[in-house]
This record gives C-alpha cells, structure tokens and sequence, in this order.
C-alpha cells in the first residue's frame, strides 16, 4: 500500500476577518500529479504556502511523507522542491552559482550544476548572470532549482505562466520526468490545458474551498456533457450545426436519424473541458 | 544550528554585497578617503595661548608681560572679550575693572573677571590664574592682592588639548560602521523585495540561521573596516583591547538598526531615506568629541554616542576599563535592544 505523500486535513487560513482557506482536506499520493485550479483569490497559493511551510495554518494540518509540516518544517523542506510564480532568483549571480548555492543549503556533496542545466535547456549559459537571462530562461532555472535537491514532492506554483511554447513544454516535459522518477507533483495553474494533459488528478478550489477533486476524465463524465457535433448540408446548399447528446437512452434513435435524414458534411464527438465544468461548477470562470 | 547553512548564507551575502558597485566603491573609496582626511588634518596643538584683555586702564606691569608662548589682544568692551572667547578666539579672557589702580593704591583687593571656553584644559587655566596672581604681586609687592572671578562660558566639558585629526577619529568610524549599515540594510530590502528569502525559506535552513548569517555579514564587514581604519590611522596604539571590543559592539548595533531599515524599506531608495534619517541622528553625538560644548547632554540617549565617546576617551586619552566600564555597558543594552527589535520587525516582514 503506497503512503499518501501529501495530506491536509482541515486546513484553514485567516487574513484577519477574511477567511482564505477554509477547512480544506484532501491527499496526494506517492508519484501522482494533482493539479490545483481556481480563479485568484481562490486560495490556492495560501494552500500552497501552508504545505511548504511558509505559512502556519491557523486550524487543521498539513503532513507531507508522514511529517508535520508545521512540527517538522527543516525535515520537511529538505525532502521538497518549490518553484514560485514569480521570478525570485539572485540576478546579480550566474545561473550555476544560483544552483551551487541551493545545492550547499540542501547539503548535496556532489552536485552537476551543468548537467542540470542541459536538462532545462540553458547548457552553455551557466556562467551569465541571471538577469541577462530571458523570463522563459529564468523560469527554467527555477524549476532548475526546485529539483536540485531530486525532491520526493515537487511544489509548482503557476510554472508556464506567461511563458513561449518551447519553454513551457520544456517544463511539462520535466515535470512529467519527475514523476516519472517517483516524485509527488503538485500543480497550481491556470492552464485548464495543462492541467488536463499532466494531471492524475484536479482539485477546483473556489472561495477557500475544494469544489471538487477527482481524474479529469472522471470529472468530465459526472459535470460534463458528451456531445457529437455534425455539420449538414440543407436543401440550398449551407451548412447547419447539428448537436447530438450522448450518453442518453435516446442517443441510438438521434445519430440514426441524422445519418438516415440529413447530408452529413462533417461529425465528431466533444467533451466538456475543465473550465466548463468548473464554470458549472462555481458559475465563475477561472481569471 | 548546521554552520554549514550559515557558512553558505554568509558567503552569498558577501559576494552580492560586493557585486553592488555602488556599495564595494562605498567600501574601498571610504576607507581610503577617511584615512586621507585623517592625515590631512592637523597633528599638533599650539603651544601658545591666545588671551584677551579688557582693560579701560592697563596697569603699568601689564606691560612686561612675557612674550613666549603668550599672545595678548586688547579688547574694546567686556561684552566682546566674552563673545570672543565663546567664539573660540582666545582660551582666555581677562577683564580688568576701571578702578583696578585706585584700589591697588588704596589696598583694597580689586575683582578681575576671567573668562574661559568649557574645553580650555585645567593647566591652562591655572596658568593665566597664576600669571594675574604675579602680574598683580608686581604691581603691589603684597601677595593675595586681587579677588579672582572664573566663569565658564558655555556648558563645561572634559577636555585636553589633543590635535584636530585625532578627535576625528570617533566620527570617522562611526561614518564607516554606518555607511556598512546601508549595505546590509539594502542587501535585506532586496532579499525582501526580489523574493530570494522565500526561495532560502524553503530550505532546511532555519530563519535563525538565516539571521545569525545576516548577522555575522553585517557586523564583520562593518567591524573589519572599522578596525582597519582606526589601526592605520594609529587609533589602536591605547587601549586597543577597549577600541576593538567598542567597535564590535558598535558593529552590532549598526547590523540591528541595518535589520529595521531593511524591514522598513522596499528598494535602494528607501534604504537610503531611512539610511540618511538614521545616519544624521547616529553621527551627532561624534560633534561632541570634534567640537566640546555644542551639544548638550540629551545627545546621550542616542546609542551612538557610547560608541564615540569610548572610543575617543580609549584611543586618544588611554582611559581604561575603571572610567570606560559604565559606558560599554550601555552600549551593550543597546545593542540588545536594537537587534532584538530588528530581528522582530524583520522576521514580521519575511512572513
């Protein structure tokens, strides 16, 4: 039986009178990915602070590989790799003595800077400084950094934000790489994209709760709506959308219909996407 | 406590603070220049001493009064010898009254007014005492022929003739020790600001260890150029041991005030605003020291002014534990008080 990496129970966070995160539970398990979606303001990056130690709960417990975060804070963050939203590297270093640096704090002995940023795609420019960097460089050398330490819990606060395709396939890329490896993932994006093609699982949060929490497949089939799409050609010539709902008792009788009455141009099937279930879901989008 | 984290901390902070040009030409230029400005200064007193005289009638002894090491000015009025002498143009002023001939004819013991600045030296003082006591012994033949009125003009202070370049020596290092604070101060703003102490803060490294690093930076750079200075301008040929352990304290403190303007601040600017706010208040009581008299004793609930006045009673008068004890105490509580209140705001603002 594998260990739950990560667990929260009841966490709970209070700026003042506002509550930010409010009695939220949930479990990551060894070398799964869970994507963490929701608008700004919805708790997310509170979430993502109190499991990393930088916040402390104000109710409930966060453990990660059987640790109190909160009792066991240096343990844990010795076992963990972070990658924040927003760029917070020394600039006035070069990239590798940015990567040296974290290595001597995470205590690693024999540590290849330069294998490790061929990884990410900046061979070769280990010896600039940072801040001639590009942002999607930057970015890169974040997750760089955060994985140093070959983490058991990868933490990835809005990792492609903002950046150019190649960049941020680099990125899934390695994040798919890392658990591969054997590491716990956790993502908070704003990409439904994303989160669709590297998740296992998907949290919405929303006003300081999880809304819902399961496989985005399995998400798709209790809040969405499968459909075929057709497009007909009418009596004069122009083309007309035809929407079939599958899944129901009359879906047989429909698709019949439409191939035996109608000049069926084109057809395909279509799944609800993750922003159309949290949008049912919430009655928000995710900005 | 893992030593190795705070080896790394302190190493990081050291290569930043001396890849900041602004603040590694502050370093080197400083030393260089405020020991220029030292030896510039000069390195001897005058032996003579300059007086003033009010005198409506001069008596006729007055006249063989010695020329070596004595410089007499004849003043028009009682009212400008004393602005004279508040002015610093002379050690001394000597006001005769208008019946001074009368009442040595008639044996009757004129009042002579002598005026002082409050750093004339006691020898000084006693040495124009004397020289009215003969001038008027000559006149008379008799002794104890005059009443004698001292005044000084001017809050009285300790002092003794020491050249101008060594009593800049206190403020000088009180300069370096807090141009070193506005190193680290905006060091901290950036690490602040730039969201490079949430990245460490996610490491198995402590918030302690962060701070007995930033600690160790601030008050080594701070002691070590410090220590530099007053060694090559021969600040540590008395009482090195009292110098040093002033200065360290003084480095302390300088870290602590450092870690509540980094707290305060968000980028260079505003280190350099509450930078000036703290610099002017901490370099006041050295004017003390440079200029005796122009401050009064409130300067003493400025912490700086223990750091100056020890180093300046230790380094140019050799006083020793017995004299300097009191002050290295107070000094120590503030030092405390400044760093503990540091380390809280700061460890507010990394949260």
């Amino acid at each position: 039986m594998t260990q739950d990496a990560i667990v929260a129970e009841d966490l709970t966070y209070r700026y003042g009178e506002k509550t930010a995160v409010d009695r939220v539970s949930f479990n990551v398990a060894e070398s799964e990915i869970l994507g963490f979606l929701g608008p700004n303001g919805a708790g997310k990056t509170t979430t993502f602070k109190m499991l990393t130690g930088q916040l402390k709960p104000k109710g409930g417990q966060a453990r990660l590989l059987g640790m109190d975060v909160t009792k066991n804070a240096d343990k844990v963050q010795g076992e963990i790799g972070v990658c924040f939203e927003t760029t917070n590297l020394y600039e006035q270093m070069t990239g590798l003595e940015n990567l040296n640096l974290f290595a001597r704090l995470f205590g690693m002995r024999s540590f290849d800077g330069n294998a490790l940023l061929e990884r990410v795609g900046l061979g070769g420019r280990g010896k600039d400084r940072v801040e001639t960097y590009s942002k999607g460089m930057k970015q890169r050398l974040m997750v760089a950094r955060a994985i140093l330490n070959r983490p058991r819990i990868l933490f990835l606060d809005e990792p492609t934000a903002g950046l150019d395709p190649t960049s941020s396939e680099t990125i899934r890329n390695i994040i798919l790489e890392e658990r591969e490896r054997g590491a716990t993932v956790f993502l908070t994006t704003h990409d439904m994209m994303e989160a669709d093609k590297l998740s296992d699982r998907v949290a919405f949060m929303n006003q300081g709760k999880i809304v819902a929490l399961d496989t985005p497949h399995k998400l798709k089939q209790q809040y969405g709506k499968r459909a075929l799409k057709a497009k007909v050609a009418a009596d004069d010539g122009r083309l007309e959308d035809r929407e079939i709902t599958l899944d129901t008792p009359e879906t047989p009788e429909a698709v019949r219909e439409l191939f035996s009455r109608e000049k069926v141009i084109t057809i395909h099937s279509e799944e609800a996407t993750l922003e159309d279930i949290f949008i049912s879901l919430t009655g928000r989008g995710l900005v | 406590m893992n030593w190795r984290i705070i080896g790394t901390l302190i190493a990081k902070d050291f290569s930043l603070f001396f890849r900041k040009k602004l603040f590694a030409a502050l370093t080197i230029f400083g030393l260089i220049i405020y020991i220029v400005l030292y030896f510039v200064m000069p390195n001897s007193v005058s032996e003579t001493l300059k007086i003033g005289l009010y005198a409506p009638v001069v008596p006729p002894v007055f006249n063989q009064l010695p020329n070596e090491g004595l410089e007499i000015d004849i003043v028009s009025s009682e009212e400008a010898l004393k602005e004279a002498v508040i002015d610093g143009k002379y050690v001394a002023g000597i006001s005769l009254p208008a019946d001074i001939m009368e009442k040595f004819n008639s044996k009757q013991k004129p009042t002579i007014n002598l005026y002082f600045t409050p750093d004339v030296p006691d020898e000084a003082k006693d040495a124009v005492v004397l020289m009215i006591q003969e001038l008027a012994y000559m006149q008379t033949g008799q002794p104890l022929s005059i009443e004698l009125s001292g005044e000084i003009l001017g809050p009285d202070t300790i002092g003794q003739p020491i050249p101008p370049r060594d009593r800049l020596r206190p403020l000088l290092a009180v300069f370096i020790l807090m141009v070193e604070m506005l190193g680290l101060a905006n060091l901290i703003a950036e690490e602040v600001e730039r969201g490079t102490i949430q990245a460490l803060l996610v490491t198995p490294m402590s918030v302690k260890e962060l701070f007995i690093a930033k600690g160790i930076t601030g008050t080594g750079i701070a002691f070590v150029q410090a220590v530099l200075f007053m060694v090559l301008v021969g600040g540590m040929n008395q009482q090195p041991l009292i110098v040093l352990i002033t200065l360290l304290l003084g480095a302390v403190l300088v870290t602590g005030i450092a870690f509540i303007i980094g707290s305060l601040s968000k980028d260079f600017m505003s280190v350099l605003g509450w930078g000036v706010l703290a610099f002017i208040l901490m370099i006041l009581p050295s004017f003390i020291v440079m200029f005796p008299g122009v401050i009064t004793g409130w300067v003493k609930v400025i912490p700086s002014y223990f750091l100056v006045d020890t180093v300046h009673r230790a380094a140019n008068f050799a006083s020793g534990w017995s004299d300097l004890w009191s002050n290295l105490l107070i000094l120590a509580g503030f030092c405390l008080a400044i760093t503990w209140i540091g380390i809280m705001v700061l460890r507010r603002k990394f949260q």
